[in-house]
């Protein structure tokens, strides 16, 4: 069910029309169906018993990155990515779940399958590819292989530094964990080097955001329980992400989605208070005066999930900044979506990744060697899409960890 | 109804992608930013003159109603399929043909947005000067067929004032080319702005000449700020009256200052009953000089401050904001109807002061904004859709300002058109012999009145 106050937003939408041009879906395809003003249009009369949750409607609706564009430039204010998120929940409820999102339920909402899949994937026989040649997960190369060890594997639970000065929990997400350790040694070796204790609590689950973004708020519910009992701890200073999507879901969605479905959001609400990217807490912190230069030129590409979602944009670009031998130049559209969000790229693969080109074109223009960005769908969707360029894309911790050099 | 037939041809003209049928294409394309809806039976996405040519050949042969549409950005229902028949829409005709440097001119494709084009031109430092409020949303297409206003219109003029000539579909799917690239033109009948401002009646407009300025060298933005909201009105008539001509002269009230305020946070005086918004341009010394002289003036007038932007940034946070209004007041009600009746300017204090009685009267909450350097008046009625009660004390309040309007010279519309939201007035300034000219008109290019049918001319409530 939809929540009394989210059906009244459909008649904030006074039709000016201003979310049209930004957002990067209605751009390419230019047709009011796919634009967000055309979606809420439809909404409003599937609340109203004026048309019927077809599958037109539906594919419709999973046109779209959940990128906030519209939201965040919307005049009247309507909050039109929690509306058409509560839709993607009541399409499932209503009609069920297709195989392919009952398949990503499964994986993600248990802790061993999807390693398990991981592995089976690496080995090409796709045997439960998603859809041909486009799985919506990282390149092959960086696929866990059979018998790697995952982040959470490889390094100690608990990382205790001499004269700790604070003590936080880093929740690894997914991506982290599973496609980029390095990621994670990176921001478990930056945060020791400033004294902290950092400690990865075991039995952490996927934050559930890609289960939410597909509708399946329901079974997502397990997660957020899960993650809420493990890291909503007072005797912590603070709870590090690295990964723009999770911090997302810690910082804002968890809260949102108990209020949307009538739930207690208080713990979530407590967990938000103290949830903080990498680059936040690193943009409090001395980095000291060892840094060793990391020469390059660097663009930074904002994510949805970071920039729109938390207000986090210019931490990541002052962390570069601090960072000896780094050029940082900006890219035209640096806010703009890549493409990658949302499973666009599986479930419209050709329209993610002609938005993903447009981003590219910004990349190449700035000629940078290296691209950063703090969001692991944001660097697959680039990577993908850069193919063969000789152009790298890295997490902005890892050029910090790489300055701090050995020890 | 479509017979399937028709459909299978349009189909063939444009394929199955961009003729759209299902239901939900249709909903999406039965709105514009008006209150009504219609839906069509189908929508055509062209994406050459030769495609809407071809369709054009097949809705004659066939008596297809056809209604055109760029953002569906319109405050009148213009673009909607009022009869039926099918909506033509025209946003992948979106293409920038060409940018004449030396000439001054550029040729663009209907649909291309207004804002996308102005910036594209800055980039050459030129300068297209028409610039409605919805300029980031609405297409080139859509104002030269709508002679759209806007901001800039008190110094510069409206689109009529840019357009040199235009690629036209005529109803019966014959491509005509109306105009020139050259600045003087005489060669017959103006067709050019004959069409610019027909409301979509006479013609598919498919490419669109205009000239272009060079840019000004420097902007200064001012905000002069008003605990009265007559001190603000009365101030926009000396300036006029002075002899200062800036190059925007806009009026915001304290209810459109609140929803902006709330929408973007650039601390606008919230306490205040009137801003007026006031852009110079030029060259920098003159722009220095005046922008001084206007704030003096302003303060003379009543204004209690007048801030004057201190970086390009701020200037364009500011239009942005303003930019918004219209959407943002719908975070006070949901439905909002602008009237546009435009009085000469020396009247707008005295046309604001009227405005505030009728909504008194009426029961009807009503937001003062205005393109106040061109007497051009943009009451927002806020009210919601929904009470039919409402809307009706609406109607009446809205008839008494036309009667007002029309009272004292002033005009119907401005800048948005008559479309079916003013039709039942047209009367009141149109004389019958003037009516009975333009229904000439639309049956010489349009015999079987088959290109947006239940328009301003037809329309009969």
């Amino acid at each position: 069910m939809i929540a009394k106050e989210l059906k009244e937003e459909v008649y904030k939408c006074i039709k000016c029309g201003i979310c049209l041009t930004p957002c990067p879906v209605y751009n390419l395809l230019r047709f009011e169906g796919a634009s967000p003003r055309g979606r809420v249009q439809l909404i409003k009369k599937i609340l109203e018993g004026k048309t019927e949750l077809s599958e037109n409607f539906q594919s419709l609706l999973f046109t779209c990155l959940l990128c906030e564009t519209c939201t965040a430039n919307c005049p009247s204010g309507l909050k039109t990515d929690r509306l058409m998120k509560a839709m993607r929940s009541e399409i499932q409820e209503r009609l069920g779940t297709d195989w392919q999102k009952r398949m990503l339920g499964n994986l993600l909402r248990d802790k061993r399958r999807l390693p398990f899949f991981l592995f089976c994937e690496r080995t090409r026989e796709n045997l439960f590819s998603f859809q041909e040649g486009k799985s919506g997960l990282p390149a092959d190369s960086e696929l866990p292989r059979p018998g790697s060890k995952t982040l959470r594997q490889q390094v100690p639970e608990v990382n205790p530094v001499p004269e700790s000065k604070g003590k936080v929990l880093y929740f690894t997400g997914c991506a982290t964990n599973y496609f980029y350790p390095n990621v994670g040694k990176s921001v478990i070796k930056v945060l020791n080097r400033l004294g902290m204790e950092v400690i990865l609590p075991g039995g952490q689950m996927c934050c559930g955001l890609p289960l939410m973004q597909a509708g399946g708020r329901k079974i997502a519910l397990k997660n957020i329980r899960e993650n809420l009992k493990l890291f909503n701890r007072k005797d912590v200073d603070a709870v590090v992400v690295d990964c723009a999507a999770c911090g997302a879901a810690l910082k804002k969605e968890y809260a949102l989605i108990l209020e949307e479905m009538g739930e207690d959001a208080t713990p979530a609400n407590e967990l938000a208070g103290k949830v903080m990217d990498i680059s936040q807490i690193l943009a409090r912190s001395d980095l000291g005066k060892s840094l060793k230069p990391v020469p390059g030129r660097v663009t930074y590409h904002d994510p949805c999930h970071l920039g729109r979602s938390q207000g986090v944009r210019e931490e990541p670009r002052n962390l570069l900044r601090r960072i000896p031998g780094v050029e940082l130049v900006e890219m035209a559209g640096a806010d703009a979506c890549c493409g990658g969000g949302a499973a666009l790229p599986w479930e419209h693969p050709d329209v993610a990744s002609a938005i993903g080109r447009n981003k590219i074109q910004s990349i190449r223009e700035t000629r940078a060697t290296v691209v950063a960005s703090g969001c692991p769908w944001c660097r697959r969707q680039i990577g993908e899409n850069l193919g063969g360029e000789q152009v790298r894309v890295v997490h902005p911790v890892e050029i910090l960890a790489e300055a701090l050099g050995e020890t | 109804m479509l017979s399937p037939d028709v459909l299978l041809k349009f189909i063939s003209i444009v394929g199955p992608e961009r003729c759209k049928t299902s239901r939900e294409d249709l909903l999406a394309y039965s709105y514009d930013a008006y209150v009504n809806e219609f839906l069509p039976d189908a929508v055509l996405l062209p994406k050459t003159t030769a495609e809407v040519a071809e369709i054009m050949k097949v809705a004659s042969a066939q008596n297809v109603f056809v209604t055109p549409r760029g953002a569906g950005s319109g405050l009148g229902s213009g673009s909607l399929a009022k009869q039926g028949g099918v909506v033509l829409t025209f946003s992948m005709m979106n293409r920038i043909v060409e940018i004449n440097t030396a000439n001054r001119y550029a040729v663009v494709e209907p649909g291309a947005v207004i804002g996308e084009f102005q910036r594209a031109v800055e980039k050459l430092n030129l300068f297209y000067p028409p610039d409605p409020g919805s300029a980031n949303v609405a297409t080139m297409g859509g104002s030269v067929v709508m002679n759209a206003g806007g901001m800039r219109g008190v110094k510069y003029g409206v689109t009529r004032d840019y357009v040199l000539g235009l690629e036209v579909v005529l109803p019966s799917g014959e491509v005509m080319q109306t105009g020139a690239v050259t600045a003087k033109d005489v060669t017959g009948y103006d067709l050019t702005r004959l069409i610019c401002g027909s409301e979509g009646t006479l013609a598919l407009v498919t490419k669109v000449i205009v000239r272009l300025l060079p840019k000004p060298k420097t902007k200064r933005t001012l905000q002069a700020i008003y605990n009265r909201l007559d001190e603000a009105g009365n101030t926009v008539a000396r300036i006029i009256e002075a002899g200062i001509i800036p190059a925007t002269l806009e009026l915001m009230d304290k209810t459109i200052i609140k929803s902006l305020e709330d929408f973007l946070h650039l601390g606008l005086p919230l306490d205040a009953a009137a801003v007026l918004l006031i852009d110079v341009d030029g060259e920098p010394e003159t722009v220095e000089k005046q922008a001084n002289r206007v704030a003096e003036f302003c303060k003379s007038q009543g204004a209690r401050d007048v801030r004057v932007s201190q970086s390009e940034k701020e200037n364009e946070q500011l239009w942005v904001a303003r930019r918004a209004a219209f959407g943002a007041i719908a975070r006070v009600r949901p439905t909002c109807i602008i009237e546009d009746a435009t009085v000469p300017v020396s009247l707008l204090a005295s046309a604001i002061k009227k405005i505030l009685e009728v909504g008194e009267r009426n029961r009807v909450q009503i937001a003062v904004l205005a393109h106040a350097g061109d007497g051009n008046l943009h009451p927002f009625f806020l009210c919601d859709h929904r009470d039919k009660e409402e809307m009706a004390r609406v109607e009446r309040a809205m008839d008494e300002l036309v009667d007002y309007a029309m009272s004292v010279g002033g005009t119907l519309s401005g800048e948005h058109g008559i479309g079916i939201a003013k039709s039942k007035y047209l009367p009141r300034q149109l004389s019958p012999a003037s009516l009975s000219l333009m229904r000439g008109i639309k049956k010489t290019f349009d015999p079987q009145g088959i290109l947006n049918p239940g328009s301003f001319l037809e329309h009969r409530p």
